[in-house]
Order: C-alpha cells, then sequence, then structure tokens
C-alpha cells in the first residue's frame, strides 16, 4: 500500500544502436522517460570517471536535443493498405518485436511486396471495369439481334452516323408526330416499360442539329462497341467469349493474389507491429541528448523492475552501453518522480477515483488505502440494504470480470459488498424490514441515534485527515503546515478543544470555562504567526515570503474561515445518517403505493420499479455523496495531488484493455471546479 | 366512396382554411403601406397571419424570412388536407407539391450554377424534398448541376434527370426543361387513377394550364432564346384544352412572333398579347395567373363535389403569397401604387 520507489536509469550508447535499445526500453514497457538534457544538467548527476566511461565523460559538454524527424507517411501507407487488401486485422503482436531486425531492410522488402500486390489489384480492377462496359454493349446488342446487319459496318460508317437510343414514350410521340421535319432516319426497335429503343442514322454534317432535337427529348444514347465485325448476335458471342476471358484472368489473379497472403500475411501483420513500435521510438527520440558518438536516455523505472530492464540491456548490448541506476535524491524542476501507485487488490479499484482528484505525489503518503476503507463504509452506511447491495454487487462482479471494466466494476462490486454488510446492520433486504433482524438498529426507530453517530462518525474521518497531512507534512519536512498549519497539530488541537467544549456545554449544560476560550484563542494566534514562528524555528534570515501585510490579511480570513469550515464540515457528515433514513424514507412510500394497488400481484410490480428506481437513482446519489465527503471534507485537509502519473513507454499490444480503464478519466472533472460544485452540495 | 361522403368533410374545411384568406380591404390597407415593417405589422396585428408572426421582430423582417413562414404555412394547410384522403387520391394531392417543389429546385439549380450559397438565396426553399422525399441537407451541400442530380438519387426526379448524366448535357438550362417536362407527365399519371368525374374536371383544368403555359413557352422560345421549332414543340406539354397537337406544331413552325400572335387570336387565349408591345413581356406571368384564377373559381363554382375544390385552394393560397410578396417587394422598391397593383393576381 504505497507509492512505489522508483530509481532513475541512464543509458548511454553508440547512436548506431540508437534504435534497438529505444526498441527493447519499449518492450520492457517499465521506464517512464525523462528529458536527457534536463536530468544530465542536474546537480546530482555524476558519471564516475572510469576508463569506461571515458568517451561519455568527453561527449557531455557537447550534447545536443535530437532533432531529426522522421516521416513515416510512406511506411504507413504500404502497411494499411496491405492490411486493407487482405482483411487482415491491425494488432500489435509482442513476438513480432522480439526478434532482433532491421527496420528499414524489413519495411523496404514490404514496399516491394506491395508495389507488386497493388499492381495486380490495379489490374483486376482494370478488367472489372471492361467486363462491365463489354456488359453495357451486350445490353444494347440484345435490341439488334433480330437484324443480320454487319455491326463492324454500321459503326464504322464515314458520312453517316449510327446512333441507338432510349426515350419515353410520350416524347416518340411527339417524335412521330414531328417525323417530316427530323433530318435523320428513325426507326423503333423496342418498347420496354415507359421506354422506346429507337435507331437512328443521320448524315455526319447534320448530327449536330439531330443531336440538340433528341436532347430535346430527354434521350439516353445506349453504348455500341466499335470496330466489331459480324452481326449483332454474332458481336454479342464474342463480347460473351471476351468477358469470359477476363473473368478467368481476374480468377487468376485473385489466386496469385491469395498465395500471396498465405506466404505473407505474417510479415503483414509483423509490418504493422514494427511500423507502431518504430513510431513510438520515435517518440521518444525527442526526450533523448545525443552527442557526435553517443547518446544518453533517461527514465525513472519503478526499484521492482529495475534488475529486469538492467539485465535486459546488458545481455543484449553487453560492453558496447552504459546502463546507469542512480537512487532518487531531491531531483530538481523537470525531473519529479511519477508516481506509480501500488495498493492490495482490495483498494486497486479506489485508485480510479483518487486520481480523478489527482495523482498523488511521488514523496505523499497515497490516500488510496484510506479513501477506500472511508468510501466503502460512507457508502454502506448511506445504502445498507442486504438484497439491493448484492444487485451492485453482482453488477460489479460483472463488469470486473466480463466487461474488463476493473475501474468502475470493482469500484461497484467493493461498495456493494459494504452495502449488504450494512444491510445486516440495519435488517433490511430489497427496502422491507421485515425479513430479517437488525444486528445493530434500525434507522428510522432510531432518527436521532442515527443522526448523531453520522456526525461522531465523521468527526473521527475528519481526525484521520489531520493525521494524514501531519504525517505527510513530516514527510516533506513542512514545518509551517505540520505543525502550525490550520490542518496540522495546532489545528488538530484547536478541533479536539472545540468539540470538547461544545459537547460539555451541550451535555453537561456548564459554561465555557475561560482556560479553554484561552486556550482556543492561542492556537488560532499559532495558525496567525505560523510563518514569522516557522522562520524563527528554522533560523532562517527572512520572518516572511512575501510583503507581511498581504500575509497578515491572508491569514485573518484564514481564521474565519478555518473556525467556518470546521464547523461546517463536521455538521455536512450528518448527511451519512439522513440519507440512511432517506433510503427507507423512499421503500415505505414505493411500498404504501404497492399497497393501495388492491392486487398482489400489481403489489409485487410496483415493489420491483420501486426497487429499481432505489438502485439506479438512489445509488447514484449516495455514491456522489460520499465522493463529495471524501473530496471536500477529507482531501482538501491532507491531499495536495500535484504527482506526477506514472507513464512508461510501452506499447498498447492488448486493444481491448485501451480505452475501457479511462471510465473515470473520460469525466475526469478538473480539481477546482469539482471541490466547488461539491461544496454547493 | 360516395362523392359526397368524400367531398363533404373536406369542402367544409376548405371554407374554414379559405376564411383566413386577406380580404379585399386587407389588400387595400396593405397597399398604402410605406414600409416593410409596416406592411409586416399590419399583417401581423390585423390579419390570420398574425399568428405566424407571433414572435417575429418586425422591424428588421427580410422579404425571404417572411415568404418562408407564409410557404411553410402553406405547406402544413396542404398536409392538413391531406388527412381527407384515401390510397390514390392521397398520392395525387401530393402530388400538388410537385409545381412548388420544382420551382425551388430551379431556383436552387440557378444558385449553384451561380455559385452562389444556399443561404445567400433571395428566395426560401420551403419546399424542397416535400414530393420528392429528397435530403435537403444533401441537395445543399452540392456544388454542380451534376452533383444536385445525384443528391436527388432515389427520388421520381432522379428518373427524370438520369439521361443528363452523359457528361455533355447536364446544363442548366436542360435540367430545368427536364423537370418541366417531367412536372406534366407526374401530374399527368397521377390524373389516370381518380374517378372518372374527377377526371374529366381535371382534364380541363391541366388542358387550360397545359394551353397557357404552351404558348407562352413557344413565344419565349422565338424571342429569347432561338431554338429551332422542332426542339420547341419537343419542349411543349402534350396536351392540352382548346389546342390540339397540330395546333402547337403550327404554332412552333410560325415564321415570326406576329404569325404566332395571329394564330393566339384565333386560338382564344388572344388576351395574352393584348395592348402595347412593351409590357407583353413582364405582364404575361400576371396576365396568365389572373386568367388561370378566373378560370378556377369559375370551374369551382361549377362543380362543387370535386377534386377541383381542393386544387382552386392550393392554387389560391399560391396566388395570395405571391400577391403579398409582390406587395412587399413593390414598396421596398419605392413603386406608385398603381404601378402595384398592375402585377397582383388576385386582388387589383
Amino acid at each position: 500500500m504505497a507509492v512505489e520507489k522508483m530509481k532513475i536509469v541512464g543509458v548511454i550508447g553508440k547512436n548506431s544502436l540508437l534504435s534497438r535499445v529505444l526498441r527493447l526500453v519499449v518492450l520492457n514497457g517499465s521506464m517512464h522517460v525523462i528529458n536527457a538534457l534536463v536530468r544530465v544538467n542536474s546537480s546530482d548527476f555524476f558519471l564516475p570517471p572510469s576508463e569506461k566511461n571515458i568517451e561519455a565523460l568527453e561527449e557531455l559538454p557537447f550534447l545536443k536535443p535530437y532533432s531529426s524527424k522522421r516521416d513515416f507517411s510512406h511506411d504507413e501507407e504500404v502497411v494499411t493498405s496491405l492490411l486493407n487488401l487482405f482483411g487482415i486485422t491491425p494488432r500489435v503482436k509482442l513476438e513480432h518485436l522480439g526478434q532482433d531486425y532491421d527496420y528499414d531492410e524489413f519495411i523496404k522488402k514490404l514496399s516491394d511486396i506491395h508495389e507488386k500486390v497493388r499492381s495486380k489489384d490495379n489490374e483486376i480492377k482494370e478488367r472489372m471495369r471492361s467486363i462491365e462496359k463489354k456488359r453495357e454493349y451486350i445490353e444494347s446488342l440484345r435490341y439488334l439481334a433480330k437484324y443480320g446487319f454487319d455491326m463492324g459496318r454500321l459503326t464504322g460508317m464515314k458520312y453517316l452516323a449510327f446512333r441507338l437510343l432510349k426515350i419515353t414514350r410520350e416524347n416518340y410521340d411527339k417524335l412521330k408526330k414531328n417525323y417530316e421535319n427530323i433530318p435523320a432516319v428513325v426507326i423503333k426497335v423496342a418498347a420496354e416499360g415507359k421506354y422506346v429503343i429507337v435507331a437512328s442514322i443521320t448524315p455526319v454534317s447534320l448530327e449536330e442539329t439531330v443531336e440538340k432535337i433528341f436532347s430535346s427529348l430527354n434521350h439516353t444514347l445506349l453504348p455500341l462497341p466499335e470496330g466489331c465485325p459480324g452481326t449483332a448476335s454474332s458481336v454479342i458471342e464474342d463480347l460473351t467469349k471476351s468477358i469470359d476471358e477476363d473473368q478467368k484472368a481476374i480468377d487468376a489473379l485473385k489466386t496469385s493474389l491469395e498465395d500471396y497472403r498465405v506466404k505473407f500475411a505474417e510479415e503483414f501483420e509483423k509490418g504493422f507491429s514494427r511500423l507502431e513500435m518504430e513510431k513510438k521510438v520515435e517518440e521518444l527520440k525527442t526526450e533523448l541528448a545525443v552527442g557526435d558518438r553517443l547518446f544518453f536516455m533517461f527514465g525513472f523505472v519503478p526499484t521492482s523492475s529495475v534488475p529486469d530492464l538492467k539485465n535486459a540491456l546488458e545481455s543484449q548490448f553487453r560492453e558496447d552501453i552504459i546502463v546507469l541506476v542512480d537512487d532518487i535524491n531531491g531531483g530538481g524542476p523537470g525531473i519529479t518522480p511519477p508516481t506509480k501507485l501500488s495498493n492490495s487488490k482490495l483498494f486497486r479499484p479506489f485508485e480510479t477515483l483518487v486520481k480523478m482528484y489527482g495523482t498523488p505525489a511521488y514523496n505523499e503518503k497515497d490516500p488510496t488505502v484510506f479513501f477506500g476503507l472511508t468510501y466503502m463504509l460512507l457508502f454502506g452506511a448511506m445504502f445498507g440494504d442486504v438484497g439491493q447491495g448484492l444487485v451492485l454487487l453482482l453488477a460489479g462482479l460483472f463488469l470486473e470480470l466480463v466487461a474488463k471494466r476493473t475501474g468502475l466494476g470493482g469500484v461497484l462490486s467493493r461498495i456493494g459488498l459494504s452495502s449488504t454488510v450494512f444491510g445486516f446492520i440495519y435488517g433490511s433486504v430489497f427496502g422491507s424490514e421485515e425479513i430479517i433482524p437488525p444486528l445493530v438498529v434500525r434507522p428510522m426507530a432510531n432518527i436521532n441515534f442515527m443522526l448523531v453517530a453520522a456526525v461522531v462518525f465523521g468527526i473521527v474521518l475528519i481526525m484521520g485527515g489531520y493525521i494524514y497531512n501531519i504525517v505527510n507534512s513530516r514527510l516533506e519536512g513542512n514545518i509551517e503546515e505540520g505543525l502550525f498549519g490550520r490542518n496540522g497539530v495546532a489545528g488538530l488541537a484547536f478541533y479536539m478543544t472545540l468539540l470538547y467544549t461544545a459537547s460539555r456545554a451541550a451535555l453537561a449544560g456548564s459554561g465555557v470555562s475561560p482556560a479553554l476560550v484561552f486556550t482556543m484563542a492561542g492556537l488560532l494566534l499559532l495558525m496567525v504567526f505560523k510563518q514569522p514562528l516557522t522562520a524563527r524555528l528554522t533560523h532562517s534570515d527572512k520572518l516572511y515570503k512575501g510583503s507581511p501585510a498581504d500575509y497578515y490579511i491572508e491569514e485573518g480570513f484564514g481564521v474565519i474561515e478555518t473556525l467556518l469550515s470546521m464547523v461546517s464540515n463536521t455538521i455536512s457528515f450528518i448527511r451519512v445518517g439522513a440519507f440512511a433514513l432517506n433510503h427507507v424514507g423512499l421503500y415505505v412510500a414505493f411500498a404504501t403505493m404497492g399497497e393501495m394497488m388492491g392486487s398482489a400481484w400489481e403489489d409485487v410490480v410496483i415493489l420491483v420499479i420501486g426497487n429499481i428506481i432505489i438502485i439506479g437513482l438512489e445509488g447514484l446519489i449516495v455514491f456522489i455523496q460520499a465522493l463529495r465527503l471524501e473530496y471536500y471534507e477529507l482531501f482538501t485537509r491532507y491531499f495536495r495531488g500535484d504527482g506526477v502519473e506514472y507513464l512508461p513507454a510501452r506499447l498498447k499490444y492488448i486493444p481491448r484493455a485501451s480505452g475501457k480503464m479511462n471510465f473515470f478519466r473520460n469525466f475526469r472533472i478538473s480539481r477546482e471546479i469539482g471541490t466547488h460544485i461539491f461544496a454547493a452540495l | 366512396m360516395d362523392k359526397v361522403a368524400l367531398y363533404a368533410a373536406v369542402n367544409t374545411k376548405i371554407r374554414a382554411m379559405e376564411g383566413d384568406f386577406l380580404k379585399r380591404e386587407d389588400y387595400m390597407n396593405l397597399l398604402q403601406k410605406k414600409t416593410v415593417a409596416d406592411a409586416a405589422r399590419y399583417l401581423k396585428e390585423r390579419t390570420s397571419y398574425g399568428k405566424l408572426l407571433g414572435d417575429v421582430r418586425i422591424e428588421n423582417v427580410s422579404r425571404r424570412y417572411l415568404e418562408d413562414i407564409l410557404k411553410r404555412n402553406m405547406i402544413k394547410n396542404i398536409d392538413r388536407l391531406i388527412y381527407y384522403f384515401r390510397d390514390d387520391y392521397r398520392d395525387f394531392i401530393h402530388s400538388l407539391y410537385t409545381k412548388y417543389e420544382i420551382e425551388d429546385l430551379k431556383s436552387l439549380a440557378r444558385a449553384v450554377f451561380n455559385g452562389k450559397r444556399p443561404e445567400d438565396m433571395e428566395r426560401p426553399l420551403a419546399f424542397l424534398g416535400k414530393y420528392s422525399g429528397a435530403d435537403t441537407a444533401k441537395l445543399f451541400k452540392a456544388t454542380s448541376i451534376k452533383g444536385l442530380i445525384y443528391a436527388l438519387e432515389g427520388s421520381e426526379f432522379f428518373e427524370i434527370l438520369k439521361p443528363l448524366l452523359d457528361g455533355k448535357r447536364e446544363n442548366l438550362f436542360r435540367f430545368e426543361m427536364a423537370l418541366d417536362m417531367g412536372y406534366f407527365s407526374i401530374i399527368q399519371n397521377r390524373v389516370q387513377k381518380v374517378s372518372v368525374e374527377d377526371r374529366e374536371v381535371l382534364k380541363k383544368w391541366e388542358g387550360m394550364v397545359a394551353d397557357l403555359y404552351n404558348i407562352q413557352w413557344i413565344y419565349r422560345g422565338k424571342k429569347f432564346y432561338k431554338l429551332s421549332p422542332e426542339e420547341l414543340l419537343n419542349y411543349t406539354m402534350n396536351f392540352g384544352d382548346k389546342l390540339t397537337f397540330a395546333d402547337r406544331k403550327a404554332m412552333c413552325y410560325a415564321k415570326n412572333l406576329d404569325e404566332l400572335y395571329r394564330m393566339t387570336m384565333d386560338s382564344g387565349y388572344g388576351f395574352l398579347f393584348k395592348k402595347e408591345e412593351m409590357s407583353r413581356d413582364i405582364y404575361m406571368e400576371r396576365r396568365i395567373n389572373r386568367f388561370i384564377y378566373y378560370k378556377l373559381r369559375a370551374l369551382i363554382r361549377k362543380y362543387p363535389m370535386s377534386i377541383i375544390q381542393t386544387v382552386g385552394y392550393v392554387w389560391s393560397f399560391d396566388f395570395e403569397i405571391r400577391d403579398i410578396i409582390s406587395i412587399i417587394e413593390s414598396i421596398r422598391y419605392e413603386l406608385p401604387l398603381e404601378e402595384i397593383r398592375k402585377f397582383l393576381v388576385k386582388a387589383a
């Protein structure tokens, strides 16, 4: 349960090895790459002056960022067109990347295959078009089949033009009635539905006029083949034969393409994997530093993965590279260590909810466990029901195991479980309180108890928040916040005194003793003067970081805010009890409606609908309310969440996992807006 | 179905809806207005169009916007009438949209041809897709006549326009002519399916409209387009009331315009060319519409229990919108009252 420890790993090697080293790093998939120049220039970077390192030390002062950018558009075109042509689904497979290979040589080979395949594909398309054209010819020639003319002579006439056209019956009627004025011989060849097919013969010199007249009849010209001797029927025969030939040629081409498929399908798949890898590698190169002969690369690697990476690199490249492994100390701007959360299986799904607010900083205490635990308690307390809890649990398990949505499903199954447990505590099954006896309390029968218990529970949580913050402040050595801050020791002391005073006044009815008042006033003063006090304690030469006037105005208001928020944050938890009551109340409403229906059958229907509404609507509201309590009442107290997420360089080689995991990130609300919305609730 | 049962209900509905038409004094009042805004305000406050213009800001209303509102209202009212009919009759009433959709398609084609964007057009295109069912978004995206034809794929219009797609003929003129010819063949088709009595009335009515449009077409074709007689004839509607095919053919082959005038006088449609040469072209359209309007009223009186009632209502609505738009345009261009009245169909 914590943030995983990181080490900075550096790799120095010959420029000629660059791509291969990067490929290995991506395959290993554990390095969060950082800008190499920033690392080299940071104060704690140290390259031991040994014989092996001489060359690297020489290059160190002359490093430049990697600048040449490769263009993959041609490669991409080759690969995608091959995949499309053969209907291969693009997928990255690790086995294609394992072996050592030369990318340029490989893509050259692929590109040659593509050239051949494309020419064959084009030929197929060409033949298809030709078949199409010939079919059209046959269509037109059918109309002339009954005549014994020689088609070659008919279409090849020098002074006369022969045309075959289609016009509507109405228009043919007009043509016929005005035939004496048409400068062409027009013969009706066939009639089809509302169209008439006519043949026209006209002197070439008058063709333009005739064409205009036919245009005004909205004609369609039927295509005829040129230079084909023989009668229409024999031309049809010839064309049919030629279509068969084309078809055979297409079949042959297709078989040869199929051969390519059988022979090279593996290569095409490899092409996609390797191209993806190369693009990733190119992306990484922008973070590198290069000298004349060597390249430098740095990144954070979780301590547990360091040996793997180091071994892999050293076994493949042996003496040609230097692998540096350093501890993290301090760092500097630009090299913040990334946070990789590692929690037990029970709490892992809650990481997504924590990251929605912010990623914990590397040296911050990971709040996931505290969050997960309290979130389950809050949800269960507000939505305690054995039946409905089990429904949520099953839905969550379904999402988690079957639909592979581990984030949402995991959270749902866990809060469902907690809801079930609280169901037993409250003695409620699908809203009904008559089936099982309560283990502890019936909410509706003990309203005051529920509300007070909720507030007490809230107080415990808030104190937990204080403790978390004090630990966090200690971890980063922040005396100002840890000791005197309003969420630090002073704040906690003030809060406890306030609670003690209030409870004494309420329970014993006694007055407020002056000693308590002075204690509280003193603690408030500590908070106001936190900066100058810290400065004194640490013997720093400046009392204030900015102007004192601004500081006191801000802190003055800070005190008021502290007072207000302590009271309101505490009372805010009353909602936990209120929702527990509300849950019962909603069921009572549906149960009453069910009784009014008269028949038992309708009663059941109403109860089922009621339960669906309660699970859907109230479940969502409680989900949000619990989240709001966590974010606004607790996270603001101890959690900064300004860390950098651990994003190692790797390929997404399992397509299903990508995209779905990020359910929560899709509607990630920015922290500020989120806090405001939640505050308003 | 018995024709009384069929028409009693729809005619009552029509009488009621006709009550919403502008009265004579409304036209008179509108004509007195000095600005477009004043006219629009009159329509809004004093006439039945008030409910359409309810939340329109009168001060800067555009002519296009006003026309669009009026036309959409017309569509709404025709849709109401469709519910009174069944089967083939319903199809026939539906085909009344063709005329207006074709007008819109032609304006859109002209805009596309001139490289204008549909939203910059003067005319609203309220009827697009009403008969053809074509996707207006697709039509608006077209950037050429060819694209426009392909956007109509799947509709009856596409069948009519398909022959133009041979790479040489997809120009504006052929597009307009093909659609105009298509309109009459669609109507003719639908007329075949109604009852014998209704067919009689419609034949008389459509024949008369065809006669008028044919004469106008032959006149324009001769005077402006200089087409050959064969082409002219091929572009005429192949039916008519008073004019036979022989008459039409003779008109197309008339040697000059004077011969055409004489033939028209003999045919009984001489009024189209009366008065001085100057005004002929400008007012011909209005003369045709006015003649149609009065003929329509006569037919409505003569055949009370027939389909002509519905047709009459639709045309009458169309004329009313044309009149309102004419008045608004004339006000905008500050024509004197007497000049305006020369353009009006229903009121004059």
